[in-house]
């Protein structure tokens, strides 16, 4: 399997290389995604994001089998290191994405962070929180001037075609 | 020959009854304006001492904003000045303690404001005041457009919905233009002539008079005058309601927007003939035209354009009620 040039020479090495071992970079990442799933919008560097964002969505997954199935308990109580989030993944989360089946989180950029280090900064939220939006939601509404002129329109060509066929 | 002529004679005749012989347009212009202006001074007298109201504004981050204003003298337009620069260009009309106020009407009690724009929830109220507007400007532009040896009449305007896609003017030109039909370039010189006075950026100034006054600013024309005492029968408190649009005077069915600055794609589309009415040739005039708030990719504009070209068929109001009841009939019977 060869996507892009870059995978090729990677040999199948997708996954960043953070932290100081590998166990070292799982213990970050469960850190971040317990803080996830807690606040359900956080701010972090952008590598980590992206990294934690993967677990994030395969966590939800696992959640939606229902707390009966072992193979999810044991993945929740991996994942979240603080064990009451538990019940909030398996009677919150998971009902929330019911009919979704993917893409339940959202990531933003953020400005570099002022530090000395000016690393790329993010935001990752799960999709559905109770937070103000991230982006300017777009308003439609169909009884503006414009939008009336185009029903007009609209049902005037439904109408000749109508009476075409 | 002799007979057409007497005819044509006769009819001039009674259609200027009112007056003999009418005045150049320019003089009958600025007759109807200082009439205007008469009545609007003496109106604003009416307040010699200054009063102060109180203006409780509603709207979004505007809950709980208190204004001290002046009595028959500050208008909803001064409101939005104590507000930003936003609510100044973008108020269309307000809406004082929940009926219709134009812009430009002093206030004359303490009252709740709320100042309404093209982009809010639900701008009905704002699309038929913009549309009706936008049929009194077509009308002015005609009415200066023709020489002067011309008379145009400006009829009853029938208010459309905006879903038919296109305002319309009512108008009887003079009988020795009757063989007269629009080409492009009339059209577009029309269009030319609205597209002044929306950069001119003039205001609609309202002014509620008794029927007396308005008669007396249409001395000239008879057909105002019947549109005057229909108008005056027909509204509650028996008062009419003219605007002034540069040194236009106009008759207004209702509210009009602040100024014709808000105005940005306006164009005149059509000028159709009705057929003979008692005054002579009735024609059409049709135009279409969006806010500077609302404008349109010219795809989408040129689609409505074509639209706005059909003549619009004015539904009469007295048919309308009686087909429901006549088809809900047979289904009680079955």
């Amino acid at each position: 399997m060869r996507l892009t040039l870059q995978m090729l020479i990677s040999h199948g090495r997708v996954a960043r290389k953070m932290g100081l071992g590998p166990q070292s970079r799982i213990n970050m990442l469960r850190n971040i995604l317990t803080g996830l799933v807690r606040h359900e919008r956080i701010e972090t560097t952008w590598a980590r994001a992206d990294e934690v964002r993967f677990y994030a969505e395969k966590l939800i997954d696992y959640a939606k089998k229902g707390d009966t199935d072992e193979k999810a308990m044991k993945m929740a109580s991996f994942w979240l290191t603080e064990k009451d989030l538990v019940p909030k993944l398996f009677k919150v989360l998971a009902p929330r994405f019911e009919t979704q089946s993917n893409s339940y989180t959202r990531m933003a950029r953020l400005p570099n962070r002022q530090n000395l280090d000016r690393a790329k900064m993010a935001v990752l939220e799960y999709k559905g929180n109770p937070f103000p939006p991230l982006y300017p939601v777009k308003k439609e509404n169909e009884l503006t001037l414009i939008n009336q002129l185009l029903r007009g329109y609209r049902e005037d060509r439904a109408k000749q075609l109508a009476a075409k066929a | 020959m002799a007979t057409r002529s007497v005819c044509l004679f006769l009819q001039r005749r009674f259609a200027s009854a009112a007056a003999a012989v009418r005045p150049p347009p320019s003089e009958v212009r600025s007759q109807r304006n200082a009439i205007f202006s008469r009545e609007q001074a003496r109106q604003r007298a009416l307040y010699p001492r200054i009063e102060k109201i109180e203006v409780s504004m509603q709207g979004p981050g505007l809950d709980g904003t208190l204004l001290i204003m002046n009595k028959g003298m500050s208008t909803p337009l001064s409101c939005a000045r104590h507000l930003t620069e936003h609510h100044v260009n973008n108020s269309v009309l307000a809406l004082v303690d929940g009926e219709l106020w134009p812009l430009h009407q002093p206030l004359t009690h303490s009252c709740t404001l709320t100042l309404l724009t093209f982009k809010d929830s639900d701008p009905t109220l704002v699309n038929q005041a913009y549309w009706r507007s936008c049929s009194a400007l077509l009308g002015q532009v005609l009415e200066t457009a023709f020489k002067d040896e011309y008379t145009v009449d400006l009829l009853n305007t029938p208010e459309v919905p905006v879903t038919s896609g296109a305002f319309c003017c009512d108008v009887v030109l003079d009988s020795q233009l009757d063989s007269w039909t629009a080409s492009e370039e009339a059209l577009r010189s029309l269009t030319r002539g609205a597209q002044q006075l929306i950069h001119q950026d003039l205001a609609w100034e309202p002014l509620e008079v008794m029927p007396s006054v308005a008669l007396e600013v249409f001395s000239h024309s008879s057909v105002k005058q019947e549109e005057v005492e229909q108008k005056a029968a027909d509204s509650p408190k028996g008062t009419v309601l003219l605007y002034r649009c540069g040194d236009h005077v106009l008759l207004s069915g209702g509210p009009l927007v602040a100024r014709t600055g808000l105005c940005s794609q306006y164009e005149v589309t059509a000028l159709h003939s009705l057929g003979e009415g008692p005054r002579g040739l009735h024609r059409r005039a049709q135009g279409l035209s969006l806010p500077l708030q609302l404008q349109a990719h010219h795809t989408v504009w040129r689609k409505l354009r074509k639209r706005a070209e059909k003549l619009i068929e004015v539904p009469r109001s007295e048919a309308t009620p009686t087909s429901p009841a006549d088809s809900t009939q047979p289904t009680t019977t079955q």
